[in-house]
């Protein structure tokens, strides 16, 4: 190649760079509007409508740091990067969001930017955020800046080492991934399914746990358009449920009722809830309005299965009981279940009613992913004590008593016993879980 | 006399209530585990596993005593065709490490004066810590034993062993140092059935032979599905570390 023509490449070249250099700085340092409906300015907020809002969105859960002072931040979340922290959301002007405008309070909520132009990380569930209404924000953002008192606690600076620290490739992660739009009234549908369906995916954000992500942690559908949207994930080591119709591992064969019921109380008949979905109710649904709960299953109970291939399935069955009962169960799986937790579940594996869960076609039990499961027996769990059911309920942790081969074989065995039909767990993956675990004790 | 009355049931109820303390202190003090959930869960591991071991070395214990209380436990369960006896079991290692646990000094009750000898409703009076009961008692019985037969209690024959025992039980065999009763039925005899009966972890009760002699199937808790079963119970026992017999 001659002279001339090398040099005519490398201008090209450098001019690419330029380009992409301008455009990429445009998206990242690009403070974007957040498209409020002008109407809003003729609108009087409802700061007591706001704080309803808050519950809805489990805001106080998340900014509140464990026996701290209510929104003043600080919860630390671990995410693949390292662990970050939640801001001081009390309307405190200098540590908090007293300085916000109702623009950059939606700004925040819906593209995780700070009004200074710093993204968010999306632990921050803005991604679902993005899907509520301006009026809900409104109101939101009036009970924030008038009800909560305002409290100087500087936000804890994030653990995650540079270059990984830097925020602005999160504006690129937003362009690929994030969908900034409302939630669409489906007019095919009744009022209550829509309400369900506005709730499910923005404020109460299911989403955010219970859909599968991709390689960049993004979650594969954010407003129910495909057959993946809530059909299960792996996060921190739980594994919410898939919520769609599967008869197996989903929720084919509850009722609207039973899922009503889990979320105002924390158990249903035959089941309760665990790890961080027990959170989830203790905070926030169980504040929820019986409509709203009720709408709420209306419209998961609506969602079509999720892709049954690989998927758990169940069809009761008496042999596990037949067998144990005439004293011929060898398995090691199942020789543990019987030292250690027939008493509770029983020897048929259905519990009792509204006591102990029903392990018998638990759809945690029989998650694609085992990592609840695994978490619950090594660490044990507390059913939240709710208005509807007080007994906060536990199960003891067995992770002292047994080897990751134990608990491996006790976790196979309550998946394939009763008419369960889940694939193995491995002891590996239990001494991963169990890791996961006690890296994330605060005494660690 | 009601003054009396007064002061003595007010340090049983005190020694009652006492009692209880370390029990909430140690609940409390256990390493708080962080759950799942991110709700503080009291840790459910109990204490540490001490299983009998063949070539266990006192620590409480004189080499004298250790043989004095060797030589009791095989008097009081000894090996028959029922099952095997207390030594086999590794009663002796459970006492001697009970003798290193804060009950031994007495840690758990109210241990202050005024002491009376009181009704035996109200309860163990004594204050003597069961080391003592044990440094003293033995003591007291190798005199006894040298007074009557010029030999300490390890060189009775068997049969001249129960005897002793027994007169101590009844209270025909006594000492002006300590209550030999209250010694042999309070704490010789109790601890022995205790470790003999116990979980394997404290020392005793090697590979839950007792519980196998018994038909008990250990910590599994519950058997409700085999209730009005014409059958006897098919599986063997499990113990709190989850070992299974
Ligand atoms: C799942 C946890 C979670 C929930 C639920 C949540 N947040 Fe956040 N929020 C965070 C985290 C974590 C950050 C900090 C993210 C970062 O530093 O990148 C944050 C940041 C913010 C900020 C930015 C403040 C600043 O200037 O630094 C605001 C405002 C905010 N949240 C408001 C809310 C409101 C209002 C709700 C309820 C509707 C809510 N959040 C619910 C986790 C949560
Ligand atoms: C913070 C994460 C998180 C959020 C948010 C969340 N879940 Fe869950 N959910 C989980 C996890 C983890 C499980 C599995 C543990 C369990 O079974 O309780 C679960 C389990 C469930 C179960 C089955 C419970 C059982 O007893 O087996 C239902 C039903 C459910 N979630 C519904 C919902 C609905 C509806 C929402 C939104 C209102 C929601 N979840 C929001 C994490 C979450
Ligand atoms: C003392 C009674 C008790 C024992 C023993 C016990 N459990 Fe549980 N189990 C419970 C209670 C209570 C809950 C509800 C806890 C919660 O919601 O966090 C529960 C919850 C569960 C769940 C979650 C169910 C759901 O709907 O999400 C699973 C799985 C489970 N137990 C399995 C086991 C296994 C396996 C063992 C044996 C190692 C065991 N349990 C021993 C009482 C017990």
């Amino acid at each position: 190649m001659s002279r001339p023509a090398r040099n005519r490449w490398l201008i090209a070249g450098l001019g690419l760079i330029a380009a992409a250099t301008v455009v990429v700085s445009a998206v990242v340092y690009h403070v974007p509007d957040p498209a409020i409906s002008p109407a809003l300015t003729h609108r009087t907020p409802d700061a007591t409508r706001g704080e309803y809002i808050a519950v809805l969105g489990d805001c106080a859960f998340c900014h509140t740091e464990t026996a701290g002072p209510s929104y003043a931040g600080g919860r630390a979340f671990s995410t693949p990067l390292g662990t970050i922290y939640s801001s001081n959301i009390t309307p405190d002007r200098d540590t908090g969001i007293g300085a916000y405008t109702l623009a950059d309070f939606v700004r925040v909520m819906r593209l995780g930017v700070k009004p200074d132009g710093t993204r968010l990380y999306p632990a921050m569930p803005y991604t679902a955020y993005a899907k509520v209404a301006d009026e809900d924000l409104q109101d939101l953002f009036a009970y924030v800046q008038s009800d909560i008192a305002p409290l100087p606690v500087a936000s804890r600076a994030t653990h995650i080492p540079w270059p990984l620290s830097i925020r602005w490739p999160l504006a690129l992660w937003n362009a690929a991934f994030h969908d900034d739009s409302r939630f669409v009234t489906d007019g095919s549908k009744d009022s209550q399914w829509n309400r369900g369906a506005y709730l499910v995916q923005g404020l109460a954000h299911c989403g955010t746990c219970h859909t599968p992500r991709g390689i960049f942690f993004e979650e594969k559908d954010l407003r129910g358009r495909s057959n993946l949207y809530l059909s299960g994930s792996g996060l921190d080591a739980t594994s919410p449920i898939n919520l769609r119709g599967n008869s197996g591992d989903g929720l084919g064969r509850w009722s609207t009722a039973d899922i009503a019921t889990l979320l105002k109380s924390g158990r249903s008949e035959h089941s309760a809830v665990t790890g961080t979905m027990a959170d989830a109710v203790r905070h926030s649904t169980q504040y929820m309005t019986d409509q709203d709960v009720t709408s709420i299953a209306i419209y998961v109970k609506s969602l079509s299965p999720a892709p049954e291939h690989g998927r758990a399935s169940f069809v009761a069955s008496d042999s596990t009981m037949s067998t144990i009962m005439a004293g011929s169960e060898r398995s090691p799986g199942g020789r543990i279940y019987l030292d250690s937790c027939a008493a509770c579940h029983r020897l048929s594996g259905s519990g009792e009613n509204s006591t102990f869960p029903t392990l018998a076609g638990n759809p945690s039990v029989l998650s694609s992913d085992p990592s609840s499961l695994i978490g619950v027996i090594l660490e044990g769990g507390r059913v939240p004590s709710t208005a509807a059911a007080p007994s906060g309920l536990a199960m003891p942790g067995f992770g002292w008593r047994y080897s990751d081969a134990d608990i491996a074989a006790l976790a196979t065995f309550t998946r394939s016993s009763w008419g369960n039909n889940a694939p193995p767990v491995t002891a590996a993956k239990v001494a991963g879980i169990r890791d996961q675990l006690r890296s994330g004790r605060p005494d660690h | 006399m009601s003054s009396n009355d007064g002061q003595t049931s007010r340090r049983d109820f005190l020694a009652t209530t006492l009692a209880l303390a370390p029990l909430a202190v140690t609940v409390v003090g256990q390493t708080a585990a962080q759950s799942i959930n991110g709700e503080q869960l009291p840790s459910s591991s109990p204490a540490p596993d001490h299983p009998s071991v063949p070539d266990y070395r006192p620590s409480y214990f004189t080499s004298a005593e250790w043989a004095f209380i060797n030589a009791a436990c095989a008097r009081i369960i000894p090996a028959d065709e029922h099952g095997p006896g207390a030594v086999e079991l590794g009663v002796p290692q459970y006492i001697d490490r009970q003798m290193g646990t804060p009950w031994a000094d007495g840690g758990i009750w109210y241990m202050q004066g005024p002491f009376f000898a009181g009704a035996p409703e109200f309860g163990y009076q004594s204050q003597l810590t069961p080391k003592q009961q044990y440094r003293m008692g033995i003591k007291a019985i190798d005199t006894l034993c040298h007074e009557r037969l010029n030999m300490p209690f390890v060189a009775l024959t068997a049969a001249q062993q129960d005897d002793v025992l027994k007169q101590i039980e009844k209270g025909s065999l006594t000492s002006t140092e300590l209550p030999l009763s209250t010694f042999f039925s309070g704490f010789l005899l109790r601890n022995v059935m205790e470790g003999y009966f116990g979980d394997p972890m404290y020392g005793g009760n090697k590979d839950m032979a007792a519980w196998k002699m018994i038909g008990y199937p250990g910590v599994r808790a519950d058997y409700l599905e085999w209730v009005g079963q014409a059958k006897p119970y098919p599986y063997g026992p499990v113990s709190i570390y989850g070992k299974r017999g």
